[in-house]
């Protein structure tokens, strides 16, 4: 049974053929590790070690600042050799922990410890999540013990493990609930313990028929939790549309899930948070896929995070025989970041490594022609946007409009119609640009308004 | 080395501008081939002409304008393609040279090529043609021999053959086949090059609006209206055009309705055939004022979403307040357009009684003064004329002398009974209650054989006997070797005796 959709949506190429039948192979790195202090949505952690400090696997190296904010743990043991400005995934220069690992990986007392977590209790369970430093691990990289701390736990109906996968080319959540159907079971009862009123969702695209099996199976005892298939259309995985097939509503940007009584949680953060609770282990390893025409043998990783994405490329066999790289990026081909080097950390929230021999976009960018108007994006656009009326405005940059008249701020960046826009628009690209210019004239007016009083 | 770097997506479809152009080209291929086998040789060299003049246009103008070559979009190949289409196959050749230069260097070109014009070209195009080569381009001819087009038959009242104009064998423009359209726009549809939204809400809203303004309609009538005078073309193929359309569903839908409420006034009231195209053009340009008003909401602000925060302070006025304005003035220009078409009616009528009249003198020298009694016409049409053949009673005048007398009444009469065609007449009859002759407005018989009832041996008869059912060979002998031709005359002229015989009275 498949069910419902959501309305819109597109099916590009999955490419899941690379990598999908690869089982995750841990690889352990060499050298040195880089830890971005702001890999969650928040504020950025603060350091709690000094250059020189000898560090142990998932020893606490930088704190969270704040309530929406993430503790960092350092993935190897070995020494402090700098903290200082290192280029990040975003292609921006962010403040960074630099470990020198020792080839060791001795671990801190306590780790891998089992602990049974009936007898924790609700508090118990979300300050090991806190301090475990799990974040949304799905791309969005929000601090998961935020989320689970909705003001009314008794309205959520529906934790749901996003097991979508629905961007193209990865492959690392369908062989983590391959691999690790039971664990994945087992936080999503840790989660579900948190909700008195909640079912648990495991909700994964039908190109994934293996995974369907295996999650069915780990759940079968469970009477609270349900294995759901989804139509194969992208964005099944984006968190709007997931709330929108399992709870029927739309939500709104301002809009938390919880809001829709939904949780919605990556299955990879789902298993986070079981390693979290009940292996006293925090997040500093993570499945991550390299994949693409451009490797020699794609596969999916069990990675340690900071470690650099040409390292993870090298396990993975390099460039593929007589190919070379023009497109690298972080994440997947629809939402991932393009990256202008390899040299940049793996982040929590780090699902894969793309690599294209020929980049669709430079090509694209011979056919492009002025909009025709075919309101292609309009149909495909899971919010019920018209991006065309919208990337008109953005070119004017006629941002009032763009963001009253045309709800502009309400686009997820899915980038369903930058991918079916037959005149090869560069949508997203203005979209983007209009939300910044809309956000900093925001701010601007905040700070202006605050210097007057 | 760096690699390509750029925003989210990293794949783009397959499906580029020049694929959309050359979908509908395909599409349009059945039409185009069935009007060359109907039409020859001059049909395809109108095409070519058609298509070849609008790419040099779009070459030369690219060139001069200094603007990159656009040929590779397939636009310009659309547009001429789509010209050829909706002209005469017997048009000279300049004639469609023409409409592509304008088409794409005037409607297209001057306001900014693809994707910035206003109207679409290639109806654009055809409106100048038509305003131009008025006679070249509302000459409709099959074999070489002139006709009046299906629409003009069902307009007069004829008889039309359906079937024949859904296939495209009752002639017409270069793509006359409702079929091969048909099939091109549901191969548009089903690859998803069109949605269903605006073809079917033109079709639906032009049958609904057509019947009403006409006052009821038949099954069978209804379909001619919608086989004939390119409907079914614009739908497809004019209105989906996407550029001059609505982006957004209800603006389609709005579009739609606006379209086939326009034809059909324009095909009820108008005095030009070509009702569809000025609709077209006119929802043309409303399209960025429907965009406007029917801006969609997204999912989450629609109904049954989760409500929650108020607005951040942005205009949050519904769709339908902001269309309330414009849509006062929509209601109030149709009203305007209906009150100008009953003042008009008045004199329509005497412009078509004056077109009558040099006809009417002839059969009634006696009358100075003609006049259209109106419950006699209003009963024409429907008069009941199954005992004597495919007929229409037509128009029914009365004459009056210098001093205002009764000087005698015309009853004009169309049989579709002819041996070669329909034959129309005017029947005159004298207040004392004898024929006073008659006299064709439209007779297409053969030379030689049915054209002989034109002859003066044969009309004769007519003059002088009483105004009662005639028979042939008893007092109206028929014309030698067109017997035919003769009955089909004879009735008719019995059908205008028994109209007279109901409305005579009330004539005068």
């Amino acid at each position: 049974m498949t069910g419902r959709t959501f309305r819109g949506g597109v099916h590009p190429d999955d490419g899941k053929a690379y990598s999908r039948d690869a089982a995750p192979v841990a690889y352990e790195p060499t050298g040195e590790l880089v830890f971005p202090l702001s890999q969650h949505i928040g504020k950025p952690a603060k350091p709690v070690v000094k250059p020189g400090d000898a560090v142990l696997v998932g020893q606490l190296i930088a704190e969270q600042d704040g309530y929406v904010s993430a503790n960092i743990h350092s993935s190897a043991s070995g020494t402090v050799k700098a903290i200082e400005k290192r280029r990040t995934l975003m292609g921006n220069l962010g403040e960074c922990v630099v470990i020198e690992s020792d080839g060791k990986f001795n671990a801190v007392e306590g780790m891998g410890k089992k602990t049974e977590w009936r007898n924790l209790g609700r508090e118990k369970i979300l300050a090991k999540i806190r301090e475990a430093g799990v974040v949304g691990m799905g791309g969005a990289s929000f601090p998961t013990a935020v989320k689970l701390e909705p003001k009314d736990p008794g309205a959520i109906r529906y934790v749901i493990a996003n097991g979508a996968e629905c961007e193209p080319f990865i492959t690392c959540d369908d062989q983590l609930m391959r691999t690790r159907a039971g664990e994945i079971v087992k936080g999503l009862k840790i989660m579900l313990s948190l909700f008195p009123n909640a079912e648990g969702v495991v909700l994964i695209e039908d190109n994934k028929p293996e995974a369907i099996k295996a999650m069915t199976e780990a759940a079968a005892m469970e009477k609270k939790i349900r294995v759901r298939a989804a139509p194969t259309k992208y964005p099944q995985g984006g968190e709007k549309s997931i709330i929108k097939v399992v709870a029927g509503r739309d939500t709104k940007m301002s809009q938390l899930p919880a809001e829709a009584g939904c949780i919605v949680d990556n299955v990879s953060t789902v298993c986070a948070i079981y390693e979290a609770v009940c292996l006293n282990t925090p997040l500093i390893r993570r499945a991550v896929t390299v994949t693409g025409p451009a490797v020699k043998t794609p596969g999916n990783f069990i990675v340690r995070v900071g470690t650099a994405f040409s390292e993870l490329l090298e396990a993975a066999g390099g460039v593929a025989d007589g190919a070379e790289i023009r497109k690298a990026i972080a994440g997947g081909a629809m939402m991932g970041i393009a990256l202008a080097d390899l040299g940049a950390p793996i982040q929590k929230a780090s699902n894969a490594l793309t690599l294209f021999a020929e980049d669709e976009v430079e090509k694209a960018q011979e056919k492009l022609t002025p909009c025709i108007r075919c309101g292609r994006c309009n149909e495909v656009c899971p919010m019920g946007l018209t991006p065309q009326m919208m990337g008109a405005a953005a070119e004017r940059k006629d941002y009032y409009k763009y963001e009253h008249r045309l709800y502009g701020l309400e686009c997820v960046s899915c980038g369903s119609c930058t991918y079916v826009c037959p005149a090869k628009r560069p949508l997203m690209q203005l979209f983007k640009d209009a939300k910044g210019a809309i956000l900093a004239a925001r701010n601007a007016a905040k700070q202006g308004g605050g210097a007057a009083k | 080395m760096s690699y390509h770097v750029s925003s989210s997506p990293h794949v783009r479809s397959p499906l580029s501008t020049g694929h959309v152009m050359y979908d509908v080209i395909l599409a349009l291929m059945p039409a185009t081939l069935f009007g060359v086998r109907m039409f020859g040789v001059h049909a395809l060299l109108v095409v070519l002409m058609s298509v070849a003049s609008a790419v040099t246009t779009e070459y030369v103008f690219d060139y001069i304008a200094g603007r990159e070559n656009t040929l590779y979009d397939g636009s310009a190949v659309l547009t001429g393609l789509l010209l050829a289409l909706c002209i005469p196959a017997s048009v000279p050749l300049y004639v469609p040279y023409i409409g592509s230069v304008f088409a794409i260097a005037v409607v297209k070109g001057l306001f900014g090529g693809l994707g910035k014009n206003f109207m679409n070209p290639a109806l654009g195009g055809r409106v100048f043609l038509l305003l131009s080569f008025g006679g070249a381009m509302t000459r409709y001819a099959i074999d070489g021999a002139t006709s009046a087009t299906p629409l003009a038959n069902l307009e007069s009242g004829a008889a039309v053959n359906v079937v024949q104009m859904f296939t495209g064998h009752a002639g017409g423009v270069l793509g006359c086949s409702t079929f091969a359209l048909l099939l091109g726009g549901l191969y548009l549809w089903v690859i998803d090059a069109i949605s269903w939204r605006i073809p079917v809400s033109v079709l639906l809203s032009f049958s609904v609006f057509v019947a009403l303004f006409s006052g009821g309609m038949s099954l069978p009538e209804l379909c001619a209206h919608l086989t004939g005078g390119g409907i079914v073309m614009a739908a497809f193929f004019m209105a989906t055009d996407p550029v001059t359309s609505p982006v957004t569903a209800p603006g389609q839908l709005l579009y739609g309705w606006l379209i086939g409420l326009l034809s059909a006034f324009f095909r009820v009231f108008g005095s030009s055939a070509d009702s569809v195209s000025y609709a077209v053009i006119l929802a043309n340009v409303a399209t960025p004022l429907i965009d406007e008003l029917v801006i969609p909401r997204p999912f989450a602000y629609r109904n049954n979403a989760v409500e929650a925060v108020p607005d951040a302070g942005g205009e949050s006025k519904s769709a339908l307040r902001r269309a309330a304005a414009p849509l006062c003035v929509l209601a109030v220009s149709v009203a305007l357009l209906c009150g100008v078409a009953g003042v008009t009616a008045g004199v329509i009528e005497k412009r078509r009684l004056a077109e009558h009249l040099a006809a009417y003198r002839v059969l009634l020298p006696n009358a100075v003064d003609f006049s259209l009694p109106e419950a006699a016409n209003q009963a024409a049409p429907g008069f009941d004329t199954s005992a004597y053949g495919n007929i229409v009673i037509q128009e029914a005048a009365a004459g009056a002398d210098a001093v205002g007398a009764a000087a005698g009444q015309v009853v004009a009469v169309r049989t579709s009974d002819g041996r070669d065609g329909p034959i129309t007449l005017s029947v005159a009859f004298l207040p004392d209650g004898t024929l006073n002759g008659i006299l064709y407005s439209e007779l297409n018989e053969t030379p030689g054989i049915g054209m002989k009832v034109g002859e003066d041996a044969f009309t004769g008869q007519f003059a002088g006997i009483p105004a009662q059912t005639l028979t042939l060979g008893d007092g109206i002998d028929a014309a030698s070797g067109a017997t035919i031709s003769s009955a089909a005359v004879v009735n008719a002229v019995n059908a205008a005796i028994a109209f007279h015989d109901a409305y005579g009275g009330a004539m005068n």
